[in-house]
């Protein structure tokens, strides 16, 4: 189901580090003292890290402790990224148009020391309404010096419960751009509205002081910094660390050939046409050293719920951007994305307009990101993986808990699943997808001793890696029990679009989806998507994610890592002879010699069918 | 859990009157022994290298050197990095897991969190036994502990016969639930031990009782792991004391800063695994008394990590879980230790430019081998000993007691070469700007064992030990606020020092969800008789059942909802009036203290019981040493050097002192250096120090 890639104008070299055959970059950079620069770098990473520690450790929903669906982060008065604890790293760009879109709100001069500003706005922040954003300024000597800005999933924003939607209005309250607070005096009409709005009120002022304990934990921390070194001391070394970003990411840009790279990917459907296949075509340009990622070939917003708003296609850009130029730079920061250009078109899939669903607006932009890469296959083959499982595989089931009387919503967390392999390395197992990064799955003992469920199996899935040189990662299959009647709901993708291999790669399973019910089990779904499921005491159902995919031909995996696949039961001793080639001794060493002969006849074939 | 060795304890005797406490610490470069004299109140010190092949040699060389016999000795100290390095060098036995059914993946599965989340190439943990070593047998039990699927013994066995050719020396067991309910634990380790007469077997309530299958599995797995080798090696010490004619008791220090007996250790290995540095925290807060201190942070700098642990309201605080290894791919293991924060920033590590010619020190470090640039053994790279020995704090000729000599061009040259042409700085500059950076991340250290819990570092006085620790101290003060910094005496033994101080504690946990409102006392103190009892009889196993007993109750407790829950210590009137009111109240207090907010008015709930058993054993009293003057005697003083504090103003002509030399009640005014064998304390101008009557130097620090 997933197009070939082909870069539209060949690299030169296939290597990823050709001879310098760019320019030095022209730029003047600022000068700052470089010792203070480093103090400040880690002054601002240990605010964000505890701005992250005091959300997740005050949070009430699991979402937020376990999933750590949130970010916090610094911005400066004009609403760059100074630095971001991530909990999501899709969430790279929400929160600074969300300052951005604020400031222009309010004007610099309608915001006072003590204010804090809250929106669930989905088109501004290019999510769901269940995020809702604080931002608080944070004011030196009158002076407004920066922001400390907290995103978080709350568990229910209203709306309806479970099935699809397909436009906004059903997916719960939106809040415009506001104050929570007025110069330190909290917006009590507000928190009425939002309290008689979810379903859960409790939890929701739970989670929103666990908010703002991290917004003030900010302020608190960044005046220190302010108060120790200077508000323009500061500032300057500020700016000199995007600077030092800026700089590292144009020279690995300098590093990948020029040209113009493409690739095509599809996800399964949006849940309401179900079966049309939603085409991803991504472009991506390299010049000098600014690449150009063009977003604007990918499909129209559809009706289902999968929409996401053009934040979310920036965010997609500049995700992939940091993969591949800068992944281990910290703090994550504006410099870092000064040499990327974004084209958008409006009313696309992450680009959506009013009134477009966006619920589950996490799926789809994961394989974008992952469509760049495959883009990038030939360029930066050391840099590149194979295509992943993406997908949160977050099912949810609701219903009135036995023991309390009370309405329950429980999750899992992300399922996590397969990576794609690289050039060098085997793909991940058992880990979460893209959109989610330090996200924690729940315990299992932690799940059934707070929802009415028990939980049957929870294993890795044997054989679901994309086969390759190196292999892809192995997904996951949980298989749960209800043991109260309740409501079940899987928004899944990607179960016909698998994860691609690369370069002679193979794919990885897809995502799927079973139901248990007392008539026998059913799997013959369209897709991967079952709304409003009824499921009595002792039926239930098994969610099992993807592998990553391959990269390099299988036949050339090192026999031995072969061997201890199947030892292990990664791989069948099927899948070993089919597409490895490895052949088997009864004791279940290699025997070399059938291995030998078994893969010259195999990359005959292989080159007989090219 | 009692295992047939009863008749090889030894019990402690509190009581002896000519009795010598021997103290030996092995870290990965030196073995420390501290030998204090109960009689004549000495303290005696001995130091020598460790010796990899059979650590035994190391101690017994260290014993030799602090002029010490095992023979005149009535206790016998250990804290080793044997069970911390078994676990990172990942050379334990070949070990399997019995799992419940379909949960063998459990331990590879793991968090699924990516915390290098744009790191294309990132690697989640490595479990220590591999998938085909994973076993399962059929069991199940719920939430409530109550049997869902009934043990299939028949499916014990049939593991069993799987296992018998595969050569293991180790099992590890753990089921679903088992917190709530061991008996499926205890029964299949019964039947793994009879099969298996020579293996050793851990299940994993033994070591917690706390819900998480993944930290818990993770737990007992590294118990199982490490215990072979670390049950013989506390064995083989066992066996040599005896031959040495020692016939005390022979205890080792807990990653608690507790002390347990060897039988003990030999079973519970997995809970020494931060033994040495739990005791550098223990010795801080002995101190702490000693000084008449309520709250200090315990600040610890080598060559290639420092590390902080906080004492407050004379207590040490723990945490209930790390990660071995790192967060991102380590090892989680789920009991209580002393929480230490770790940075990679020691003597050895290396200041490097990066792109954008950002200015990075540490966390790679040079190591020993070739070490600093000043080392002249080849290492090109500039470190942080290289900067101090440039700035003059260093003395180039009487390193380590003058049993090396430092190369100050060479760690000019470094210095020049790598940081100070590149970013256009002076060599003085540039290796002032490493220093600076290097006290900022060693400050963070400090503030975040503080801020995680709501306290101000700023408030508490830094106790600065190991090699470099005095070297920093007055400037990390400087950054964190701090108004206090006391460098004990002999910093570079303190961990050896610290065990001498150190009380018999076992530790116990059980999660046992419910509602603070409706919560039944009757049943809670039922558990807490059961743990106490434990402990109890823990005690009684260690021969030290005479001892007087410390019993502290805590509860792990949450707002209806929340995950993380806080510890909170149930005092005895608490407990005995059944105080809902009061309980909610402290619980609220901790919350407010911890992240600023809490919530009077909503309901919480406890999540897990603790109990903690402490045997107090009788402590030495701290040396005293001799008294002198305001003015330092003559014998102390050993010239003046030149040395830099501040890169925008000329070096200063410092005075250096002889710390042996100096008495209680001297007084120094900075700028100035205090020498001693392995060590060099820096005070800043502007500080204040003073030797007290225990030959700690107290400095008060300068506000500029």
């Amino acid at each position: 189901m997933v197009a070939r890639t082909k870069p539209v104008k060949k690299p030169a070299r296939k290597s990823a580090r050709p001879v310098a055959k760019k320019t030095a970059p022209v730029r003047k950079f600022a000068k700052a003292d470089p010792v203070l620069t480093e103090i400040i770098r880690h002054g601002v990473l240990a605010v964000t890290e505890e701005m992250k520690n005091n959300l997740t450790r005050t949070a009430y929903n699991m979402i937020i402790y376990e999933a750590l669906d949130f970010t916090v982060g610094l911005f400066t008065p004009e609403g760059d990224t100074i630095s971001i604890g991530i909990g999501l790293p899709m969430f790279i760009r929400g929160m600074s148009e969300t300052v951005r879109a604020k400031l222009k709100h309010f004007g610099a001069d309608g915001i006072e020391e003590g204010d804090i500003l809250i929106t669930n706005d989905a088109y501004l922040t290019g999510s769901h309404l269940n995020h809702v954003t604080l931002s608080l300024p944070i004011f030196h000597q009158g002076k407004l010096s920066a922001f400390a800005c907290c995103m978080a999933h709350w568990i229910d924003i209203g709306g309806t419960i479970g099935g699809i939607t397909t436009d906004i209005y059903a997916e719960g309250l939106q809040i415009p751009i506001m104050k929570l607070r007025m110069a330190g005096v909290m917006n009590d009409d507000l928190v009425n509205i939002i309290r008689m709005n979810v379903r859960i009120p409790d939890r929701a002022m739970g989670d929103l002081r666990a908010q703002i304990t991290a917004v003030t934990t900010g302020e608190r921390r960044f005046k220190e910094l302010l108060q120790r070194y200077g508000r323009e001391e500061t500032l300057t070394a500020i700016s000199a660390i995007m600077d030092q970003s800026e700089r590292a990411a144009r020279a690995r840009t300098r590093a990948i050939p020029d040209g113009e790279y493409e690739a095509t990917s599809y996800m399964d459907d949006d849940g309401v046409d179900i079966g049309k296949r939603i085409p991803i075509k991504i472009k991506v340009i390299v010049s000098g050293e600014d690449m150009t990622i063009d977003l604007t070939e990918v499909a129209k917003q559809v009706r289902g719920f999968y929409n996401s708003g053009p934040t979310t296609g920036y965010a997609c850009a500049q995700v992939a951007y940091k993969c591949l130029t800068s992944p281990t730079d910290y703090p994550i920061n504006e410099g870092s994305f000064r040499s990327l250009k974004v084209k958008l078109s409006p009313g696309t899939i992450v680009s959506a307009i009013k009134p477009a669903a966006m619920r589950w607006w996490m799926t789809f932009p994961m394989t974008i990101v992952d469509t760049v890469f495959k883009a990038m296959e030939t360029a930066m083959q050391d840099k590149v993986i194979a295509g992943h499982h993406a997908d949160l595989i977050a099912v949810r089931v609701h219903g009135i808990h036995p023991k309390t009387g009370n309405l329950f919503i429980g999750g899992f967390g992300p399922l996590g699943g397969g990576w794609g392999a690289k050039l060098t390395e085997d793909g991940q197992s058992a880990t979460v997808c893209l959109n989610d990064g330090d996200t924690h799955n729940s315990p299992i003992e932690s799940v059934e001793s707070k929802y009415p469920l028990i939980i049957d199996r929870f294993a890795l899935r044997e054989g679901s890696g994309g086969a390759g040189k190196f292999r892809g990662g192995l997904g996951i299959e949980r298989k749960v029990s209800a043991r109260a009647p309740l409501t079940f709901n899987a928004e899944v993708d990607r179960m016909h679009c698998t994860p691609w291999g690369l370069d002679g790669g193979k794919d990885g399973f897809g995502n799927n989806v079973t139901l248990h019910l007392n008539e026998g089990a059913k799997t013959d779904f369209p897709n991967a998507k079952i709304m409003m499921q009824r499921l009595r005491p002792g039926e239930g159902f098994t969610a099992r994610s993807g592998g990553g995919g391959g990269f390099g031909s299988p036949l050339e995996r090192d026999p031995a890592r072969v061997i201890h696949d199947v030892a292990e039961g990664y791989v069948t001793a099927d899948e070993a002879c089919d597409i490895y080639g490895v052949a088997l001794k009864a004791d279940g060493s290699l025997d070399t010699a059938a291995t030998q002969v078994l893969r010259s006849q195999k990359s005959r074939v292989r080159i007989a069918g090219e | 859990m009692a295992k047939a060795t009863k008749t090889q304890t030894s019990r402690v005797k509190t009581s002896r009157p000519s009795a010598i406490r021997l103290a030996a610490d092995i870290g990965g470069t030196f073995t420390d022994v501290a030998a204090f004299d109960e009689k004549t109140s000495r303290l005696l010190l001995g130091k020598s290298l460790s010796t990899p092949r059979n650590l035994v040699d190391g101690i017994s060389s260290g014993v030799n050197k602090a002029g010490a016999a095992y023979s005149a000795a009535s206790i016998f100290l250990h804290g080793s990095t044997i069970a911390i390095n078994t676990m990172l060098e990942r050379s334990g036995a070949k070990t399997a897991l019995i799992t419940t059914e379909g949960f063998r993946d459990v331990y590879e599965i793991g968090r699924i969190n990516r915390p290098d989340a744009y790191n294309l190439y990132f690697k989640k943990h490595e479990p220590l036994v591999r998938r085909s070593l994973r076993f399962e047998v059929r069991e199940r039990l719920t939430a409530e502990g109550d049997v869902h699927i009934p043990l299939d013994e028949a499916s014990v066995h049939a593991v069993c016969d799987q296992l018998e050719p595969l050569g293991i020396e180790a099992v590890a067991i753990m089921f679903l639930h088992s917190y709530r309910n061991p008996a499926h634990e205890v029964r299949v380790k019964a039947i793994v031990q009879e099969r298996f007469p020579h293996a050793f077997v851990s299940a994993s309530h033994e070591l917690s009782q706390e819900y998480r299958e993944f930290e818990r599995v993770s737990t007992v797995v590294s118990n199982a792991f490490i215990g072979p080798r670390v049950s013989r090696y506390v064995a083989g010490i066992d066996e040599h004391l005896k031959k040495e004619n020692f016939t005390g008791s022979f205890l080792l220090v807990q990653s608690t800063g507790g002390l347990y007996e060897s039988v003990q250790a030999r079973e519970q290995c997995i809970r020494m695994l931060e033994s040495g540095p739990a005791a550098g925290v223990i010795g801080a807060q002995a101190l702490c008394r000693a000084i008449g201190l309520d709250d200090a942070i315990a600040f610890d700098m080598g060559g290639t990590t420092a590390k902080a642990g906080v004492i407050y309201k004379k207590e040490a605080l723990t945490t209930g879980a790390a990660m071995i290894g790192g967060y991102e791919q380590g090892l989680p293991v789920q009991i209580p230790m002393i929480d230490i924060f770790e940075v990679g920033t020691g003597g050895g590590s290396i200041a490097w430019l990066g792109e954008g010619n950002a200015l990075h020190v540490g966390p790679v470090s040079s190591g020993a081998e070739p070490g600093p640039a000043c080392y002249g053994r080849g290492g090109e790279e500039p470190t942080v000993t290289d900067a101090n020995l440039v700035l003059g704090r260093l003395d180039p000729a009487r390193f380590l007691g003058g049993e090396m000599s430092l190369d100050v061009d060479a760690a000019r040259r470094a210095i020049d070469a790598k940081i100070g042409k590149p970013l256009g700085l002076g060599t003085v500059e540039a290796a002032a700007g490493i220093l600076r950076i290097a006290a900022t991340t060693m400050s963070l250290a400090v503030r975040t064992v503080t801020t995680e819990r709501g306290l101000d570092a700023a408030a508490f006085p830094l106790i600065a030990y190991g090699g470099a620790g005095p070297l920093h101290a007055s400037a990390i003060a400087r950054e964190i606020g701090t108004a206090q910094v006391i460098i004990p005496r002999a910093p570079g033994h303190f961990c050896a020092f610290g065990m001498l101080f150190a009380d018999l504690r076992y530790d116990y946990v059980r999660t046992w969800p419910g509602r603070l409102a409706n919560v039944d006392f009757s049943q809670m103190e039922t558990i807490y008789a059961e743990l106490i009892a434990d402990g109890g009889a823990a005690l009684e196993r260690a021969g030290s059942g005479d001892l007087k007993r410390k019993i502290t109750r805590w509860a792990d407790m949450r707002y209806v909802g929340q995950e993380h829950a806080v510890t909170i210590e149930l005092s005895e009137s608490l407990f005995k009036k059944q105080d809902r009111g009061g309980i909610k109240q402290a619980f609220d207090a901790e919350h407010q203290l911890r992240y600023g907010t809490c919530a009077p008015n909503e309901p919480a709930e406890i999540v897990s019981l603790r109990a903690t058993v402490t045997g107090l054993m009788k402590k030495p009293a701290m040396e005293r040493i001799a008294k002198g003057s305001a003015t330092p005697p003559k014998a102390a003083s050993l010239g003046a050097r030149m040395v830099s504090f501040d890169n925008r103003k000329a070096a200063m002509k410092t005075p250096i002192y002889i710390r042996e030399e100096l008495k209680g009640g001297n007084k120094i005014t900075g700028p100035a250096l205090i020498e001693e064998h392995a060590s060099t304390t820096v005070v800043f101008p502007g500080d204040k120090l003073t030797v007290d009557a225990f030959g700690n130097l107290i400095i008060d620090i300068g506000r500029n």
